[in-house]
């Protein structure tokens, strides 16, 4: 009985390796994508790719941002990549120091240089901009009704009483669009106040997510109900049916979604038809489908079928921060882990402060106390205090300790991550102890 | 403690809907050594777990022990104490916690534990092992913590379910002088089963003959080896010849009249009509050729002739087959002596036997 | 001559021996130690240094990261005995027509794909899900249940109690009723007989399973990260690791010190039950004294049963309602139910669903192959140094799914295969290398079970009659051991099948994509989580059914056995 069994098995393993070892063979024309996009929109692509070019099989790869990046540095000596395809300017920026990618020059003709402040394209000609996205709020309706919150307009609003436990986001250094929104509000308001909202804000969550979809997906779920988000998680989770909306914040960084070749691509060609087809007219259109909602990058479009989407061309989303991709990627990894060390794995104690305050502040607007208005200053300041000055953080110096490999030999770096992340916890931890005391100090005093 | 009496009356007790024991009535007397014998199947242990309340519940019947009627008590409310074939240990304590563990549950003081648990492992010898696990003790010494370990609570009665089989040939004659020692030394009215006769002849004060789950007959052993009321008494202790026949009058006198040509002399009380006669081979001796006479028969020897089928030597014996008329076939024992002569194959023989030692059955 | 004999015998074994020992160290002890590697150099000489280590001790969240999932495994395993307990005592008990669903839907929690359990767990006990929105309604009030740690523990007692039942339950039916019997003869009974003598009898079986829990749970990534909880070692490991760019060597200093601490933790439990095994002491065998159940005693042993059922299936059922349904935002059930994401799914879902089967299938067989392989050699040859094998096989359980993949993707990436003419660690078969490796540990437990219980005896008799070592392991060992192969087939078969952390780094095609992964695309957009919980369900489905083929295989075989062996007894006697 035991041998039929086994010998069945042994059938069924012989042929699926026939059958999935044929295609593998047999496969001349193929691209492969490593991309981090849902598959709702890498699908419409694939299909009207291969229906375009017959033969060619798409590969999609989904990996989250940065995921795709640790796959394509590890894959690098052996690369089978031909298409690196995200959001996140800021990975692109990654590989292309790690010198992972192909420069590639776009033969499409009609897509402006810029798009609001931001230049659409790697000025080194190696990652081309397809599509704009926004970040902004989206909220459950179900949920804000229920609960009987207001809709927040703006990121400051994210950070007033009411939305105590109600906010979910990610990490940047988990999700390369967050990663965006918090350089975006830290370059729009200047380095201390920057990170004074995003920790007032933080002290509102209700969680850090690990993936950026972790974000639309507790407010679709109604776990949380107001995220940050990038636009089209917005749009699509509307488009799909869930009672949730999406707005754009006056602050916010309009940013391309990218795509660039990777480095000795085993199918060059078809890399570049790829791309050529995304930014032609034909491929931007695919860009309205309801479950993608992504601006198109040819402005002629928001006159004739993106007309319901807001034209970024025309400024009708207010971008007012001119984005420094250069300053952004210096201290890419300073801003990661400061986020983490100071909000993501301090969330307990960040809320605990949080509480302390809106409950400090709710007793004093009742019964006004000097005293007690000062203890609360000094126990925001103490929330809202950064290890370190944005001059540190864009050190090369001292960015390096969170880098990988010295660039030379000579460059003199002292002090391991780990051993400066734990300076900076000891002080988080101590002044939100502190701050928790002062706030509940004021309280009292208001009683 | 006081010796025991064991009364069982009209025990029924099914499996499911297989009857095991049909109708058991016993009594064991106060401090009686009694053995349960029988083959398997035949419910004997059935029985004693009944007694000591595992099993399924008695359909109908009452287990008197002492003056209470135990049938309807679960098994930790009897006092009965029980030793497992296999013995039981639990592994997870050591000899000493498995001895204390039944005086742990009748909440016996600390101290009086000590001594008694100490005690108990005296009296089996293996004191000094009282800190081993039981699966660092050989059978033997497994056997006497499972021993010490049902007696320390001082049980009303003593079961041991075939408390020898799993030990081999020469420990199994020790251990059951010492059982039986230990059972004059407590008094304790003891039960045990086993399948082995020779172990409940040298041991058993009586005994009982199960077979489907129905008492044959009660007795002491040499009672049921030299008097079986029935056939499968007779087979089961022992070997028997079983010769088939009828009881006739003849010449004012009454006769076995069996196959093979076997004629023997009955007492004249013994009713006419179809019976079997039996009898044991080492009282069937050989005579030399010619010998015999129907003379003999009216002294009270019957004798036949056949020839030699087989001898085998067992040793302080030779048991010759030896085929009579119509193919029947006897078995008959010499006691062997140094020298004797050893019939052969297909020599012919006449065997004889006394009239007293052949018991007549109906059945 | 017979020396010669013996000899060669040895060699054929020694042979197994070596082969085994190799794959071992290709696939698995010298990717992990690649990455473990990492964690001793410091960052920016390349130096070779435990500075690193000195780092995790110093720093005050890792400290609490450790204790935190020191804690949430403590609890978990609690909590998942709480639940399994009673299900493996009603089971092995009594006479209960409800021991066969017990067995059956008790395993089904370990097979619940990644990801759509947490999110149906979220719909149905989240802050906002729908017993909270009842409750809230209702009463004015809401339970934590899925608030930071608690959500954890929770979620992992539901998905790993299995672990704790199945082999509570073996134990149960292995010890000899005369155990029992013996402890009521002197006057023990109720809990206390339970207490004194049947637990510390299972104790064994219960200390296996619990050590598998605790492990299972200590190094868990999964949950912890979908339900947001960051303070605990495994997500701490994993975020570091998969950072970009970030050269932070603490990452795989965590992973070093979760490895560490889970083979600790399972010396532990080897030192605690050594020499306590106490099925293979006991002669009789026969399990517990199984007794009928009065009515009311019924009512309530089914009322129990039912509720830890309904709470240990809830993920199952708030999978089901999320793939029926159409919305299900911020309600008690979802808005309208709807059978169009099956739809979308039986159209697209066949490859993920025949690459699943192929691997899980291919890794299961290669696992009880490995597993049967190690078994005997360890047990049944007396080859220098053999343990180690055993002790590699095992240890397999501790390495996080992440760090063998990661394992692979540097070790094997620069090796073309020949003829398929692609990197090895992008070829689909590193995939099944992979789910082998995480799974031979479940295979060697049971083919090892299995192994012992067959008699020397058996296998004497059959070189007795010229069966060299080779046709008798074929011919006796393996049928004998038939049943716990199958076990160990369908425990493999049935996790390597929702596996994802170790394939989510290895997939490197679209078409080479199992279930698992197919989920995890559907769950990263809006539109896909109905279609993503209707392949969730499917996947269950599929593993299901599976594994209650095999189980049904299991059983026959082993009532075949006993009916021989009864045979066999009552001939004897």
């Amino acid at each position: 009985m035991q041998a039929k069994l086994l010998r069945a098995v042994g059938l069924a393993a012989v042929l699926g390796l026939v059958m999935l070892a044929t295609p593998a063979r047999a496969m001349e024309d193929k691209l492969v994508v490593v991309t981090s996009f849902p598959k709702d929109l890498t699908n419409v692509f694939k299909e009207a790719f291969e229906k375009k070019y017959p033969g060619v099989k798409v590969e999609m790869l989904k990996k989250k941002t940065t995921a795709g990046v640790k796959y394509i540095q590890e894959t690098a000596s052996n690369n089978t990549s031909d298409i690196f395809w995200a959001s996140a300017p800021d990975a692109f920026e990654v590989l292309k120091g790690d010198g992972l990618l192909a420069k590639y020059d776009v033969k499409q003709q009609g897509i402006p240089a810029k798009i609001g402040a931001f230049p659409l394209n790697d000025p080194d000609g190696y990652y081309k901009g397809f599509a704009a996205s926004g970040y902004g709020i989206m909220w459950n309706t179900r949920y804000l009704k229920a609960k009987k919150l207001p809709v927040p307009q703006e990121w400051e609003e994210l950070a007033r009483p009411v939305y105590f436990g109600h906010v979910g986001m990610s990490a940047p250094s988990r999700s390369g669009t967050t990663h965006l929104t918090v350089e975006t509000v830290l370059q729009g308001l200047g380095w201390e106040k920057g990170w004074a909202l995003w920790k007032a804000i933080g002290g509102n969550l209700k969680t850090v997510t690990e993936r950026s979809f972790g974000v639309p997906s507790g407010v679709n779920s109604g776990d949380f109900g107001i995220g940050i988000v990038i636009d089209f998680f917005g749009f699509s989770s509307k488009a799909t049916g869930y009672p949730v909306d999406f707005r754009y914040p006056s602050t916010t960084a309009l940013v391309p979604a990218n795509i660039a070749i990777v480095k000795n691509a085993p199918h060059p060609k078809n890399a570049a038809a790829f791309i050529e087809f995304l930014l032609s007219p034909e491929g931007q259109e695919l860009l309205l489908d309801p479950k993608i909602q992504r601006l198109p990058v040819r402005p002629e479009l928001y006159e004739s079928k993106a007309k319901h989407l807001p034209n970024p061309f025309k400024g009708e989303i207010a971008a007012k921060v001119a984005f420094d991709v250069k300053k952004s990627k210096a201290r890419y990894n300073v801003v990661n882990s400061l986020f983490d060390v100071m909000i993501t794995y301090r969330l307990n104690d960040l809320k605990a402060a949080t509480k302390a305050i809106h409950d400090a502040a709710a007793a004093l607007k009742a019964k006004p106390n000097a005293e007690g208005e000062k203890l609360l200053a000094e126990a925001r300041a103490l929330v809202a205090a950064v290890p370190i000055d944005e001059a540190r953080s864009l050190d090369p110096a001292f960015a390096g300790v969170f880098k990988k490999k010295r660039k030379k030999a000579t460059d003199k770096i002292t002090g391991r991550q780990a051993e400066i992340e734990q300076q900076w916890d000891e002080m988080v931890r101590a002044n939100y102890a502190k701050a928790k005391e002062l706030a509940e100090k004021a309280a009292a005093m208001a009683r | 403690m006081q010796s025991q009496r064991i009364l069982i009356e009209d025990l029924h007790l099914a499996f499911g809907s297989t009857e095991v024991l049909k109708g058991i009535d016993l009594e064991i007397r106060p401090g009686e050594f009694f053995a349960f014998l029988g083959p398997s199947g035949s419910g004997k242990s059935t029985l004693l777990r009944a007694i000591a309340g595992f099993g399924p519940k008695p359909s109908r019947g009452r287990i008197v022990i002492g003056e209470e009627d135990v049938a309807g008590l679960p098994p930790w409310e009897r006092n009965v104490g029980m030793v497992f074939q296999n013995y039981a240990l639990w592994p997870h304590m050591t000899v000493w916690k498995n001895v204390a563990f039944g005086l742990e549950e009748r909440c016996v003081p600390k101290a009086e534990i000590a001594a008694r648990v100490e005690e108990a492992l005296q009296l089996v010898g293996l004191l000094e092992l009282a800190q081993r696990r039981p699966s660092q003790l050989s059978g033997g010494q497994q056997q006497r913590v499972a021993l010490a370990r049902t007696i320390v609570v001082r049980p009303r009665v003593l079961l041991l379910d075939e408390p020898l089989s799993n030990l081999d040939a020469n420990l199994r004659v020790q251990m059951r002088r010492e059982l039986l020692r230990l059972q004059r030394e407590l008094g304790i009215t003891t039960i045990f089963v086993t399948h082995d006769q020779e172990e409940a002849n040298t041991t058993a004060d009586r005994m009982a003959v199960l077979d489907q789950g129905v008492i044959q007959q009660v007795g002491t052993p040499m009672e049921l080896y030299d008097a079986p009321v029935n056939l499968f008494v007779a087979g089961f202790l022992g070997s028997a010849n079983r010769i088939r026949g009828r009881v006739v009058a003849e010449a004012g006198s009454r006769v076995f009249r069996g196959a093979g040509g076997v004629v023997l002399p009955v007492p004249p009380d013994e009713a006419e009509g179809e019976a079997w006669a039996i009898f044991r081979p080492q009282n069937v001796r050989l005579l030399e050729e010619g010998d015999a006479s129907t003379e003999k028969v009216r002294q009270g020897v019957a004798c036949f002739a056949g020839k030699v089928l087989r001898a085998e030597f067992l040793g302080s014996i030779i048991r010759y087959a030896l085929v009579l008329e119509d193919e029947e076939e006897i078995l008959l024992d010499e006691p062997h002596r140094p020298g004797q002569h050893v019939l052969r194959e297909g020599e012919r023989a006449t065997a004889c036997i006394d009239a007293q030692a052949v018991r007549i059955l109906r059945q | 001559m017979m020396l010669a004999a013996q000899g060669r015998m040895q060699w054929g074994a020694a042979a197994t021996g070596l082969s085994v020992l190799l794959v071992l160290l290709v696939f698995f002890v010298v990717p992990v130690a690649k990455v473990f590697y990492v964690a001793f150099l410091d960052a920016q000489t390349g130096e070779l240094t435990l500075v690193n280590f000195l780092d995790f001790f110093r720093t005050s969240l890792f400290r609490e990261s450790f204790f935190n999932s020191l804690y949430v495994a403590l609890m978990s395993v609690v909590v998942a005995t709480i639940i399994a307990v009673p299900l493996a005592y009603f089971t092995t008990r009594f006479n209960f027509t409800g021991a066969a669903l017990i067995h059956t839907l008790g395993v089904i929690p370990l097979i619940m794909p990644p990801f759509v359990g947490a999110v149906a767990m979220q719909m149905l006990f989240g802050a906002n899900g729908s017993i909270n929105l009842l409750l809230d309604e209702w009463f004015g009030f809401t339970i934590p249940f899925m608030e930071g740690l608690n959500g954890v523990i929770l979620v992992e007692s539901i998905h790993y109690f299995p672990f704790i039942l199945i082999n509570l339950s073996a134990s149960l039916s292995n010890i000899d009723r005369a155990m029992e019997e013996a402890a009521q003869n002197l006057g023990a009974h109720g809990f206390r007989l339970f207490r004194r003598v049947v637990f510390p009898l299972a104790m064994p079986g219960f200390a296996a399973g619990a050590a598998l829990v605790f492990l299972k749970v200590f190094d868990d990534l999964g949950t912890p990260l979908l339900l947001n909880v960051n303070n605990m070692l495994a997500p701490q490991a994993y975020l570091r690791i998969s950072s970009i760019g970030i050269a932070d060597p603490m990452g795989y200093v965590i992973s070093v010190i979760l490895v560490v601490f889970s083979l600790f933790s399972l010396w532990v439990s080897f030192l605690a039950t050594r020499g306590r095994d106490y099925a293979s002491v006991q002669k009789g065998g026969g399990g517990l004294m199984k007794r009928d159940l009065r009515t009311w005693e019924k009512v309530g042993a089914w009322a129990v049963i039912v509720l830890i059922l309904i709470v240990v299936l809830s993920p199952h059922i708030g999978l089901l309602l999320l793939s029926f349904g159409t919305i299900w935002s911020f309600s008690v059930l979802p808005d309208a139910f709807t059978v169009k994401h099956y739809q979308e799914v039986f159209t697209t879902a066949w490859p993920y669903i025949a690459n699943t089967l192929l691997y899980a299938g291919l890794a299961a067989l290669l696992d009880v192959i490995l597993a049967t392989a190690i078994a005997y050699v360890v047990w049944r040859t007396n080859l220098p140094g053999r343990q180690v094998l055993d002790y590699l096989g095992t240890a397999a359980v501790a390495v996080p799914g992440v760090v063998l993949g990661i394992g692979y993707l540097r070790m094997f990436h620069d090796f073309n295969v020949p003829l398929v003419n692609e990197p090895l660690a992008s070829w689909w078969v590193i995939i099944v290398v992979a789910l082998m490796i995480r799974r031979l540990p479940y295979a060697l437990r049971a083919c090892t079970a299995a192994l012992q219980q067959v008699s020397v005896a058996l296998e004497e008799a059959a070189q007795n009659l010229g069966a060299g070592r080779f046709s008798t392991v074929r011919r006796i060992v393996v049928p004998l051991m038939a049943g716990g192969i199958a076990a160990g087939f369908v425990t493999a078969f049935a996790t390597a099948a929702v596996e994802l952390s170790a394939v989510l780094i290895l997939v490197s095609k679209e078409s080479d994509a199992p279930l698992a992964y197919g989920i995890y695309v559907y769950m990263q957009t809006a539109a896909g989580r109905g279609p993503g919980a209707a392949l969730g369900v499917l996947a269950v489905i599929i593993v299901g059914v599976a594994t209650y083929l095999s189980h049904r295989f299991v059983e026959r075989t082993r009532a075949e056995r006993e009916a021989a062996g009864r045979q066999a007894a009552t001939g004897a006697a």
